[in-house]
């Protein structure tokens, strides 16, 4: 009787096996590979920076992919090779005149916070390639080379006379039904920003249902109908005492709590309206993706990146 | 092994302290209740490391909106309101880049009342930053003079 059983338990073993190989094999015939399209504008930088990102992220953010044998072993193979894709999607170092040439120093700028927040090289793939960490010492060295470039950039400011325009007459509405709105005016600050990074001046207001929440310790997550806006300037040259004050106006962003209704980007309604006609932002709705992927760098405070804050714990 | 030890241990600290600066908490605190007063203009400066926003009521923002070289005392108008807000500059702990304000470091009050032979302007200032009494009439006057010179942003 036991014998039978054993005999049986050893049958279905070698079935399962059976099984798990000819999928295994099955895997492997149809995984998928990573093809290595011409490079057709590569980044150039400082040979100490581009060195970095060579080693750290051209596997995946480059046409010059150059995965490992185990990389190529289903199931691997699998979410290497999404990841590949949705990593040249996202921008590409080998194709890297496809950003628009004023976007492109705000990229390295998103480049430099997303290692800084050791979100990228993408930590589970570190785990198997250790050497493709970033080293604090690399960190240093790329965010001098973002910082000098944008110095160079941004070191005249705005000295151009400040245009002030007549109202726009109908209220401005973004694609995802956001409306422009001036009541703002009469909210809180709650933050105000200076960006070297590029070039501007910033003050962030919040609705009651935000200062509250931010007096209740309540942002994780915000309750609905929080709303807050930040206003942009460019930045004039500092003045003789190194006062720097806002020159043209640049742009108005909106972030709106509705849970439900903006379930599909964390919770956040997403606008922007640009220059003094409060020209609306994205030609489909979708533009809010590219708003809450880089906001997920604020996820530890509800996505909101310009709160007053202090360390935990102090 | 003990310098092993060591370094997985000094490693971990490092670790630990990386994530800990992206851990926050709301200060709250460092919110300004205007009181319905509306902003003028904001400005900040690395030298000194702060960062300000200059209030005013109605009639200062009207002031500070007006086409003109130059806001002297002289031309100030009774009932005028300025309060200018002045906090530590930091850089944001979730993006290098972008500096935004600490704490609260000082708030300057300017306010223009009718007098007898024209308008008086007084002065007053609260928090750390109070300067030595010796050079405070000076600086009182140099600091009015620099909060009347401030022109209102452009706003949409
Ligand atoms: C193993 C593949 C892989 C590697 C290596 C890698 N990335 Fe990524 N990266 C991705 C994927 C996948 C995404 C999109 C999903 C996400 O954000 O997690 C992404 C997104 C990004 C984004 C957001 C871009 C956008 O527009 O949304 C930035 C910035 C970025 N990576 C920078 C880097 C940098 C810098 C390195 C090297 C230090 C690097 N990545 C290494 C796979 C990778
Ligand atoms: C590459 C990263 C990035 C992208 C993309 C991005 N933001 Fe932000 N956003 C930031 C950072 C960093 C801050 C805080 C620094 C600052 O602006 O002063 C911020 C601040 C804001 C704020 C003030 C509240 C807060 O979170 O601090 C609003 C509102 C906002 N962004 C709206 C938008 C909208 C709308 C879009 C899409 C059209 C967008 N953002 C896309 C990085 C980004």
């Amino acid at each position: 009787m036991n014998a039978l059983k054993h005999h049986k338990y050893r049958n279905a073993v070698a079935v399962l096996a059976g099984i798990l190989f000819t999928s295994f094999v099955v895997l492997q015939v149809n995984s998928p590979t990573v093809e290595n399209p011409p490079v057709t504008s590569e980044f150039h930088g400082p040979e100490e920076v581009t060195r970095i990102l060579k080693r750290s992220c051209y596997d995946c953010h480059s046409n010059e992919s150059n995965l490992r044998w185990y990389d190529k072993v289903a199931p691997f193979s699998y979410k290497v090779a999404a990841d590949v894709e949705e990593a040249r999607k996202r921008f590409n170092f080998s194709e890297w005149d496809s950003i628009p040439k004023a976007d492109q120093e705000g990229k390295l700028w998103y480049i430099v916070n997303m290692i800084d927040a050791g979100r990228m090289p993408l930590p589970e793939y570190t785990a198997t390639h250790p050497s493709a960490k970033v080293t604090p010492e690399e960190l240093t060295i790329l965010k001098n080379y973002v910082t000098s470039i944008s110095k160079k950039h941004y070191a005249a400011g705005d000295t151009a006379a400040i245009m002030e325009k007549p109202k726009v007459a109908h209220v401005p509405t973004s694609i995802n039904g956001i409306r422009y709105f001036e009541d703002y005016k009469t909210w809180k600050v709650i933050s105000s920003t200076g960006r070297p990074d590029n070039g501007t001046s910033r003050i962030i207001y919040g609705n009651d249902i935000a200062v509250k929440a931010l007096e209740a310790n309540k942002i994780l997550p915000w309750p609905d109908g929080a709303v807050i806006v930040k206003v942009v300037w460019n930045s004039q040259a500092p003045d003789a005492d190194g006062n720097v004050k806002p020159g043209n106006f640049n742009n108005i962003q909106i972030m709106v709590r509705d849970a439900k209704k903006f379930a599909d980007t964390e919770g956040w309604g997403f606008a922007r309206f640009s220059g003094l006609d409060l020209k609306p932002y994205g030609k489909t709705a979708s533009f809010a993706t590219s708003c809450i992927n880089c906001h997920q760098l604020a996820k530890g405070t509800g996505f909101v990146f310009d709160i007053p804050t202090r360390p935990v714990g102090e | 092994m003990k310098n092993l030890i060591a370094v997985f241990i000094s490693a971990s600290l490092a670790l630990a302290a990386c994530h800990d600066s992206r851990k926050l908490t709301p200060a709250p605190e460092t919110i300004f209740d205007d009181h319905g007063l509306h902003v003028i203009t904001s400005f900040h400066n690395d030298r000194t490391g702060t960062i300000s926003v200059l209030y005013g009521n109605d009639e200062a923002l009207a002031h500070a909106s007006r086409e003109r070289d130059t806001h002297t005392p002289g031309d100030a108008s009774p009932g005028e309101v300025f309060k200018l807000v002045t906090w530590d500059l930091k850089q944001n702990p979730l993006w290098f880049g972008s500096n935004i304000n600490g704490a609260v470091k000082s708030v300057e009050t300017v306010t223009v009342s009718a007098g007898e032979s024209g308008p008086v302007v007084d002065y007053s200032t609260e928090g750390s930053d109070s300067k030595s009494a010796k050079n405070a009439v000076l600086s009182n006057a140099e600091r009015i003079s620099f909060i009347f010179a401030q022109r209102a942003s452009v706003f949409p």
